[in-house]
């Protein structure tokens, strides 16, 4: 690793910083050259408070926290000067660092499921962590474990120190983690990412144990992101990062509120939101972020910005304080310099609060073509997919030669359901609970006895094998991983024509087709010649939607379509969808854990629990007042990115992990993590335990599985 | 499966191993029923039924544990139990020494990665895992030759696995002067595979995300490695380790020949040439034993690395 220090910077403002960074960059040898991962990162920290690093994959925010815990790989350079407590880290070697990490800056990694050692149990990790500082042996350390594991929400904590990573959830893993992280009691923990694998309700939970261990040591924490909902949710101030370099830096009601930075503003255009109801489609940033290498010396966003001037590209705008002109009425003197709200562009003073340039929205908001099928009323509208009763059950085998059955995992258990033309049906629920196999199951087109699938008003059941191939026609779909679902040998070309061929499509037809949908998707149909390396991630989407259209299907189902995404390119993709609906009067059946964006773009939704659906209805019905106590923890646990709202609304936090799916006995599945079930009185509660309870309601418009909504 | 094994490989060498060529061409040359004796005696008499030759061979083996004769009548037996002295004499050293050496160089370069010690320590091991032995254990004889002549006395044998007039210590000294040569030669041929093997792994878990985890805990970069990468690398490092200890022992026919140590790799070939039906069966034998010993060590090896297996 090389290191400079940089002798005589600016002395920060504060001198009571317990991390000051200033200037920091990293950049790493390629092949294609030096990448410039970091370039210029300045901030403070100050003690118990709560900074927030957001930007997309790419933008710099990882390497930036490795850099301050000395985790960068040996080929990286590192400049600048990172002071914890005004002592100097950079160029500290390896042993050095190793007493300040874990004991003065710790960090919580992104993957639970992989930053244990697989082959050591809790305990031992634990242990370790407290005893490696040599401020505690080994008995005492095994005690604070048991204390740990108690502040971070682990029932049993003495029996669960014997067990082993793989014998825990993710949720819980990551709890463990954070133990290890708050175990020294450091001044400064580090989250990278640290509830993106997980689901929202364990997020909530996660978030929630992180700032007990905040509150528990007093630690200043850096949150690092993409999610805004999260920054919104517990950082005070926030860094907003892109291409290696901060471009704005305020504090979170700041940033929320009056944005500045042109990139931003459009960040937060183009995020769904769950709390409210868009009447206008999602504002997406165009282009892709730049690629680190070899990079000009002007404004990176520049490409990307709708407000770019010649100025942005003469120089790398440097981050400044904002003239505050919302201030101006109190004192009249001008315009106050808010020395808490730098901004990196050239235009900031230009721009006004509601993210607007002389009253214009910087970003316009594009225009997609309302539907002739929305003028129709839904129950003329003709069913373009009919599940009834669908179930799906797995055998769990035991034996290595002889398998016998020990049980059954009830993956789907009698969900029903229809999508009328032009309409998008939402399924949501937390990891486990059944939607993907629902999705494979309908693909499937055969139905286990006792239920029936209908595609267009025709039952699937016993069709012969060439029936069958012409439904398949009329059903495609579309997979969450943009990458691994595009044969990489194959040209766009192919890859789009493809189902085509299957069909036996003329060349020509073929041929006219691909262009066409190339176009239809906003792709450039000369581009059909090249593979899918050389698309990023929303054009590989984009790709694997025009295959899936290529056969003029009436349904479209898509897996997790945009979770794979960046929120700049995951707007222009859903607003692709939305006129694809608009335009073909094209039917999508969806399947996300992201509640946000199944509130944008869906029709009617379908919260599945363990295999059932225990509340399902039309969106707006469903989220504006959520029945089932389930739907209501789900909605509740979606960070909103709106700092005032997310810290004073009450969240109902669920308790626990999704249970086994292997008891198919009576009663409501949800028991278990129910918080309404523990408010009644016994007989009450009783009867959600004896008696399933089936789907009440409006019928068709909204309905709940819950004995007491 | 031993047994299975064993048995397969009775009737494959008698389909194919005809000890009546070994008369061909006597003189005087042997009458039909002279040869159908002399053949008879050892139980290998190509015209009695094969059936009844298995189940005389079975059962001399099971209740008399006497694993047959050559066509020339000397019994396998003791033949086998001598050369598997010397083979384990000769092999089991070098098999230890290379898989440390290998183990722990791969360990060295893991940790070095990309730096010039990596890069020297790769690419010796790339030239050693290209000579062939015979190359190799010429060079070595050559060497050694010429170290004797320097030093004027003989330090190393090139031949032999024992001198016949040592006795006392005087054993052990002679054993250590003729076992060194053919050990370095094994050695510098075998232990680049297990280097790179080890290599390769470690370095996949020392990027593994519980290895930082283990760094941002407070270690340091070797203590990490040693502690939370190793050991998960270990795991098929000894599983491939161990499975390979039957192959060594009938593997090394051209070191064994070279230095003229009389083992099991050169027995071997020489049944095969000699059409020694029973010590065909009895080698292969051995080394379907070897195989489970190596299965059932891979496993003990699995279990000590990785208590996940010892819950339940």
């Amino acid at each position: 690793m090389t290191v400079t220090k940089i002798v005589g910077l600016p002395q920060s403002g504060h001198s009571d910083a317990l991390l000051a960074v200033r200037d920091l960059r990293v950049s790493f040898p390629s092949e294609a050259g030096r990448v410039d991962a970091v370039a210029g990162v300045s901030f403070d920290l100050q003690p118990g408070r709560t900074l927030g690093i957001v930007g997309e994959s790419g933008s710099g925010k990882s390497v930036t926290s490795l850099a301050i815990m000395g985790l960068l790989d040996d080929a990286a350079s590192v400049h600048g000067s990172i002071r914890l407590g005004g002592r100097e880290l950079l160029g500290l070697d390896d042993r050095a660092m190793s007493r300040i990490r874990g004991k003065d800056i710790s960090m919580v990694f992104q993957d639970p499921l992989s930053t244990l050692t697989p082959v050591f149990t809790i305990g031992d990790q634990l242990v370790e962590a407290l005893t490696i500082h040599g401020t505690m042996g080994r008995r005492q350390a095994a005690e604070r474990a048991v204390e740990l594991l108690r502040l971070v929400g682990i029932p049993r904590p003495e029996s669960r120190l014997k067990s082993f990573p793989h014998e825990f959830s993710g949720g819980m893993r990551q709890r463990v983690v954070i133990a290890i992280a708050i175990a020294n009691n450091p001044q400064v923990i580090i989250a990278d990412e640290p509830t993106t694998a997980l689901d929202v309700t364990i997020q909530a939970q996660i978030l929630q144990v992180l700032k007990r261990a905040q509150e528990e040591t007093g630690a200043a924490v850096i949150m690092i992101t993409h999610d805004m909902g999260v920054v919104a949710s517990v950082a005070d101030d926030v860094v907003v990062m892109y291409a290696g370099r901060p471009v704005e830096h305020a504090s979170v009601y700041d940033v929320f509120a009056k944005p500045r930075m042109p990139y931003t503003i459009g960040l937060l255009a183009a995020i769904p939101r769950a709390d409210r109801r868009d009447a206008q489609p999602l504002v997406p940033i165009q282009g892709n972020p730049p690629i680190l290498i070899n990079l000009p010396d002007q404004c990176q966003f520049a490409d990307r910005c709708p407000i770019a001037i010649d100025a942005c590209r003469d120089d790398v705008p440097q981050l400044e304080a904002v003239l505050n002109a919302s201030n101006d009425d109190d004192d009249g003197g001008g315009h106050d310099r808010d020395s808490e709200h730098q901004v990196a562009c050239v235009r900031a003073a230009e721009i006004e609060d509601g993210g607007t340039i002389k009253g214009r929205p910087i970003f316009p908001v594009p225009e997609i073509a309302a539907s002739d099928l929305a003028q129709v009323p839904r129950g003329e509208r003709k069913p373009v997919l009919a599940v009834d009763n669908l179930v799906k059950e797995f055998p769990l085998l035991k034996g290595a030669v002889l398998k016998r059955r020990i049980g059954t995992v009830y993956a789907v258990s009698g969900i029903s359901f229809d999508i009328r033309e032009g309409e998008t049906m939402a399924i949501v629920g937390e990891s486990g609970c059944g939607k993907t196999t629902t999705l494979l199951e309908i693909m499937e087109l055969a139905p286990q006895h006792g239920s029936d699938i209908q595609i267009d008003g025709h039952s699937v059941t016993g069709l012969n094998k060439r029936e069958i191939r012409t439904v398949r026609r009329d059903l495609q779909i579309v997979f969450q991983d943009p990458m691994g679902s595009l044969n990489p040998r194959s040209t766009v070309f192919d890859l789009i024509a493809e189902p085509m061929r299957a069909f036996r499509y003329s060349s020509d037809k073929v041929e006219k087709r691909v262009e066409e949908l190339m176009d239809l998707v906003g792709l450039n149909p000369e581009h059909s010649d090249r593979f899918p390396a050389a698309f990023s991630g929303g054009q590989r989407q984009r790709i694997g939607i025009a295959r899936a259209l290529a056969t003029n299907p009436k349904l479209i189902v898509l897996d997790e379509p945009v979770s794979a995404l960046d929120v700049s390119i995951q707007a222009g993709v859903i607003n692709l969808l939305e006129e694809l609906k608009a335009r073909l009067g094209i039917s999508f059946l969806f399947v996300a854990h992201d509640l946000s964006v199944v509130r944008h773009i869906a029709d009617r939704i379908g919260v599945m629990y363990l295999g059932k659906f225990v509340e399902y209805g039309e969106v707006d019905a469903v989220f504006e007042d959520p029945q089932h106590p389930y739907t209501t923890a789900l909605l509740s646990a979606i960070p909103l990115p709106d700092p005032v709202k997310e810290r004073t609304r009450e969240r109902i936090l669920l308790t626990g992990d999704l249970p086994s799916p292997t008891d198919n006995s009576p009663g409501c599945r949800f028991v278990s993590r129910c918080q309404l079930h523990q408010s009644l009185e016994p007989d009450r509660q009783a009867r959600c335990r004896d008696e399933t309870p089936a789907l009440t309601g409006v019928d068709g418009v909204h309905v709940n599985a819950c004995h007491w909504r | 499966m031993v047994v299975v094994a064993t048995n397969i490989t009775y009737f494959l060498a008698n389909a194919f191993l005809d000890p009546r060529t070994l008369f061909v061409g006597r003189r005087p040359p042997l009458t039909e029923q002279q040869v159908d004796t002399l053949l008879q005696a050892n139980n290998l008499n190509s015209h009695e039924s094969i059936f009844l030759r298995w189940w005389t061979w079975a059962k001399d083996i099971v209740l008399h544990w006497d694993w047959g004769n050559s066509p020339t009548g000397d019994p396998v037996n003791g033949e086998i139990a001598f050369r598997i002295g010397v083979s384990a004499e000769l092999l089991l050293g070098a098999f230890v020494l290379y898989t440390i050496i290998g183990i722990s160089l791969g360990i060295y370069s893991a940790s070095r990665q990309y730096k010039v010690s990596d890069r020297i320590v790769q690419a010796t091991s790339i030239i050693t895992l290209n000579i062939p032995v015979v190359v190799m254990s010429l060079a070595i004889v050559l060497a050694a030759i010429g170290f004797n002549q320097k030093v004027g006395i003989r330090m190393f044998y090139v031949t032999g696995s024992s001198s016949a007039d040592a006795h006392g210590f005087g054993k052990i000294v002679d054993l250590l002067q003729h076992l060194t040569l053919p050990t370095i030669s094994l050695v510098i041929i075998s232990y680049a595979g297990t280097q790179m093997l080890q290599r390769s792994l470690l370095l996949d878990t020392i990027s593994a995300d519980y290895v930082r985890m283990a760094r941002a805990k407070g270690l340091t970069k070797a203590q990490a490695i040693r502690k939370h990468a190793l050991r998960t690398s270990l795991i098929p490092v000894a599983t491939q380790v161990a499975f390979s200890i039957p192959g060594l022992f009938t593997g090394a026919v051209l070191t064994e020949t070279i230095f003229n140590w009389q083992g099991m790799g050169q027995y071997f070939i020489d049944t095969l040439n000699k059409m020694n039906i029973n010590g065909v069966v009895a080698v292969a034998a051995f080394g379907a034993l070897m195989t489970a010993i190596g299965a059932v060590l891979a496993d003990i090896a699995v279990v000590v690395l990785d208590p996940r297996v010892r819950v339940h």
